[in-house]
């Protein structure tokens, strides 16, 4: 079966633009109900399970996640960010016909600007994508920040 | 800065409130450096951190490089990271192991206990070189309890049980929750840096009074908070909403002082009958089955929400970890989280315990953020000078005696906790070291 490259690039720009609208309960639509979101916190980290992460949120803690992030009362948020999202240099770098899930890496940088100041955020990603009807879902959409060990001032919103 | 001098130092603290010089003076900040960081019991690690020979982590103790290594003989050493010869900092991962640390100037190699053990090109040296004088500078004063290692940069001062004493009970509460009376502080770290003073962290972890408006985004409609412990289906009422005003139980949460600036929150009932997962009946299985169920039940019923033993490290007794506050600058604070794996309990319950904190206590996470953000918003409005004074009054004259508990009582939503930081603050800061 060929491989829908164009499509599923489409498909992570697609997912950064929702973040980048702050559409977060569309985002989250994105997801399999299996589906997790993980930025690790150390480079090459095997596993969420045995140690820390920035972010390994599956479908019930993004959901309260997301409920915060429209709480008027969220002060990390006021004022709110505003991000631009860039993704490129998209690879399917595993596919498997049997499960119908691709595996797509690519680089992403977001920007993000928040109270007088812009910081950057950049690194490799990784979607695991499972086809459904004519789109896909997310099962893991993995990030792996160049800084993710570092200290970090306040992150609001995912990347 | 007017002088430093005992009187100047001792205007800054009033009954009830605390000069805002405090956390904006930039040479204020120098002199704690000196007078607090440089010569109380300041938590550096965990042994377990450090489990073979060989094995380091390095860290920060003020802003001074120490590197905390375990020698051939087991013994655990806290050893300046800088080297004798030209100053360089010798280790530079946050840890590794090796069998030598090794200066990557000019090559100077010490042993794990901080010897000096070879120089390249020795016939160089002065004829009256003797490397028994340059092994790494080691702090000169260092305690153990159940792991946690803690280290005094000065000679002189309180001991460390003197110190230490009064809070063990809080450390074994901690440590108690693991079946293999243990813990472990190798399942990773967060760290996070905020544009603001160091005390700011300090006051806010006994603070019960900030959560119900501080982390409203976390409540729910109901005034409940999202659950933060495995095997809970929800967290503690905050907020009364039909009243619009903090529950009844959390305003009688209590807070306590031994002395030293220390001091901590008790905590807010959580429905513990109801609370059960497979992970967490494994674990309480397991526990029962070391312990005695009665011990366990004991154990497992949570009396501890945050413990602070001043002034570098708080205990989290609710999403469990071991919190470290690093000064950086006057208006700059670093802080280093990290999540515990309970030795013995099985996999899954750690993880449940790594998963919530991550949404709790990360850089990331649902209500550190909002605490990061009060932080920098106070920094920004103690710039103001028309305002001398940060009030910290609430409670005060109402502190009693708690017998039982050999310590001092007050209401968690009152400020007698950081009225007793400032008074342990002013004990270090006036003495000049």
């Amino acid at each position: 079966m060929a491989v829908p490259r164009a499509e599923l690039e489409e498909f992570i720009i697609h997912e950064a633009r929702l973040l980048d609208q702050r559409r977060f309960r569309d985002w989250m639509g994105l997801f399999a109900e299996d589906g997790t979101y993980w930025v690790p916190a150390v480079p090459d980290q095997k596993s969420p399970f045995d140690q820390a992460s920035l972010f390994y949120d599956d479908r019930d803690l993004m959901r309260t996640r997301i409920e915060r992030l429209e709480h008027p009362r969220i002060h990390v948020q006021t004022p709110p960010s505003r991000t631009a999202h860039l993704v490129g240099n998209a690879i399917v770098e595993e596919v498997d016909d049997a499960r119908g899930e691709y595996v797509v890496g690519s680089t992403v940088i977001m920007v993000e600007y928040r109270d007088e100041q812009q910081r950057v955020f950049a690194g490799r990603q990784r979607h695991r994508l499972r086809r459904e009807g004519t789109s896909f879902r997310i099962v893991q959409k993995r990030v792996d920040l160049i800084n993710c060990d570092s200290a970090f001032e306040a992150m609001a919103v995912p990347i | 800065m007017r002088n430093g001098n005992a009187e100047h130092i001792a205007a800054l603290i009033a009954p009830g409130r605390v000069h805002r010089d405090v956390y904006t003076d930039p040479d204020l900040f120098e002199l704690e450096m000196v007078r607090i960081f440089g010569r109380a019991w300041l938590f550096v690690g965990h042994t377990s951190q450090v489990p073979q020979p060989g094995d380091y982590v390095t860290t920060e103790l003020g802003r001074q490089p120490v590197v905390m290594v375990r020698h051939r003989d087991g013994k655990v050493h806290v050893l300046l990271n800088r080297c004798t010869h030209r100053g360089a900092k010798v280790v530079n991962e946050r840890k590794g192991s090796a069998p030598r640390l090794v200066c990557c100037y000019h090559g100077w190699a010490f042993d794990t206990d901080g010897r000096l053990a070879s120089v390249p090109v020795p016939e160089g040296c002065a004829a009256d070189f003797d490397p028994a004088q340059f092994g790494l500078a080691r702090a000169p004063r260092v305690g153990e309890y159940r792991g946690f290692v803690f280290a005094s940069l000065s000679e002189r001062g309180p001991s460390f049980e003197d110190h230490i004493g009064p809070m063990k009970g809080n450390i074994d509460d901690l440590v108690d929750r693991a079946p293999a009376g243990e813990l472990a502080l190798d399942v990773g770290m967060h760290r996070y840096v905020y544009a603001g003073n160091w005390k700011l962290q300090v006051e806010n972890v006994l603070d019960s009074y900030h959560v119900p408006f501080g982390h409203a985004s976390t409540v729910n409609k109901q005034g409940v908070q999202f659950a933060r412990r495995e095997g809970d289906s929800k967290g503690a009422t905050v907020v009364e909403t039909e009243k619009k005003q903090t529950a009844a139980s959390w305003k009688d949460r209590k807070s306590y002082i031994v002395g030293n600036g220390h001091g901590w929150t008790s905590n807010t009932a959580l429905d513990d009958g109801k609370r059960s997962s497979p992970a967490f009946d494994e674990y309480k299985r397991v526990l029962a089955e070391k312990v005695g169920a009665e011990r366990a039940q004991q154990i497992l019923t949570p009396h501890l929400h945050n413990s602070l033993i001043y002034p570098n490290v708080s205990i989290m007794g609710l999403n469990i970890h071991v919190r470290v506050i690093k000064p950086i600058a006057v208006d700059r604070t670093e802080v280093t989280i990290y999540p515990i794996r309970l030795v013995g309990a099985p996999d899954a319950m750690n993880f449940g315990n790594i998963r919530l904190l991550n949404v709790t206590h990360s850089a990331a996470s649902f209500v550190q953020t909002d605490d990061l953000e009060s932080f920098v918003r106070a920094q920004k409005g103690l710039r103001s000078t028309l305002t001398d004074w940060v009030d910290i009054s609430r409670g005060l004259g109402d502190e009693e005696p708690d017998r039982e508990l050999n310590a001092t009582r007050g209401l968690a939503t009152h400020e007698m906790v950081v009225r007793a930081q400032y008074k342990a603050w002013l004990g270090y800061m006036r003495e000049a070291a």
